[in-house]
């Protein structure tokens, strides 16, 4: 066995950001995440989104699909409401104020792409939707069983009577997880992607990146 | 897998699958209920307020077990307080605990609103991101 210098990997405390019970914490860990959640939030903000180009096969015709009007306001709304949702996941330090953060990501998603006249992408996005709507069982069930069977929620607690959670609570908000972050299910994902306007899209897959970073940290921890 | 259409079968047999492995475990290792709850919660079905009655005198501060006291230093002032409105649907019926989030300044719970109010908060930003959402959609209809 090496000795390790530190026990803790995600890192040292930096700052603490207490909402009541919930006191939210960034470590170096979490404080990354954070960042690169920001600095994407930013990009959406600013960033015209991209013009997807078709090219008309045999000629010399593209079609241009473009993001205009009331679209393009609504799409980067929920795209900037996923990115502010991200953030709090990764710095929560609560359980049950990650699983809350985690089911607004799930539907801000639908929202990003909802807007768009596809029927593909739509498919896609009703199909992803009753998954995520079906992931806030598992997901809130075993922050319910954490709450029954430790009496607490904060993260903090938790990690200090360090195999506090039940191994159910975790597999319950690990497939909860999965489910609101179409994790596994890379077709819903590839049909969602078709849909034009970069940044936007790709917050889809920023935010459920980061949550799956975030919840193996959780898992780690408590 | 690589099909949509079959997505929602398959996260539901994952979902029946974890959760029958959960049934399993628990039936071979209860998981114990702890005693010393931090929300803890009495059900007194006499009382207008239930299942919100967390008992007080209002303007008065009542007892609150709190994980971090010294983040809500207001902890036990807010619990007790009804508008004049509410008191009067309290004194008059038993039902108003269910009715929450139906009248303005109803009923003040101090773990909903204060030692718990981020919770509160980002639930309504679901409710309202899904509101914005469904919105949209129907507006869209007039272009």
């Amino acid at each position: 066995m090496f000795e390790l210098p530190t026990s803790s990997i995600g890192g040292e405390e930096l700052f603490v950001l207490p909402f009541g019970d919930i006191v939210n914490y960034f470590t170096p860990y979490t404080g990354a995440l954070f960042l690169f959640a920001l600095i994407f939030t930013l990009i959406c903000i600013f960033s015209k989104p991209e013009k997807q180009l078709d090219v008309a096969f045999g000629t010399d015709a593209i079609y241009a699909k473009d993001v205009t009007g009331k679209d393009l306001h609504f799409r980067r709304f929920m795209a900037i409401a996923c990115g502010v949702a991200t953030m709090g996941a990764v710095t929560s330090g609560d359980v049950f104020n990650f699983t809350l953060f985690v089911s607004m990501v799930g539907i801000c998603i639908i929202g990003i792409v909802a807007s768009v006249k596809n029927k593909h992408v739509l498919n896609a996005a009703f199909n992803y939707g009753i998954i995520s709507m079906l992931a806030t069982v598992p997901l809130f069930g075993g922050a319910a069983i954490t709450l029954a069977a430790t009496g607490t929620l904060s993260i903090w607690e938790l990690s200090a009577i360090a195999p506090a959670m039940p191994g159910i609570a975790k597999a319950l908000i690990l497939v909860g997880v999965m489910g609101e972050g179409i994790a596994p299910f890379y077709a819903a994902k590839a049909e969602l992607f078709r849909a034009p306007g970069a940044p936007y899209v790709i917050m889809i897959h920023v935010s459920s990146l980061l949550m799956f970073l975030r919840v193996v940290e959780i898992m780690l921890t408590v | 897998m690589a099909d949509i259409d079959n997505l929602i079968a398959i996260y539901a047999v994952i979902v029946i699958a974890i959760a029958a492995i959960a049934l399993i475990s628990i039936i071979a290792v209860p998981i114990g209920y702890e005693e010393t709850q931090l929300y803890p919660k009495n059900i007194n079905t006499s009382s207008a307020l239930n299942p919100y009655d967390r008992g007080g005198e209002p303007f008065g501060k009542t007892d609150v077990i709190a994980q971090y006291p010294q983040n809500s230093p207001y902890l036990g002032y807010v619990t007790a307080y009804l508008t004049p409105l509410s008191a009067l649907m309290a004194a008059s019926n038993l039902y108003l605990g269910t009715t929450i989030v139906s009248h303005p300044g109803g009923i003040i719970d101090e773990i909903l609103y204060n030692t718990r109010g981020l919770d509160t908060i980002v639930e309504t930003s679901i409710l309202f991101t899904a509101f914005a959402i469904a919105s949209f959609l129907f507006r869209r209809e007039d272009e």
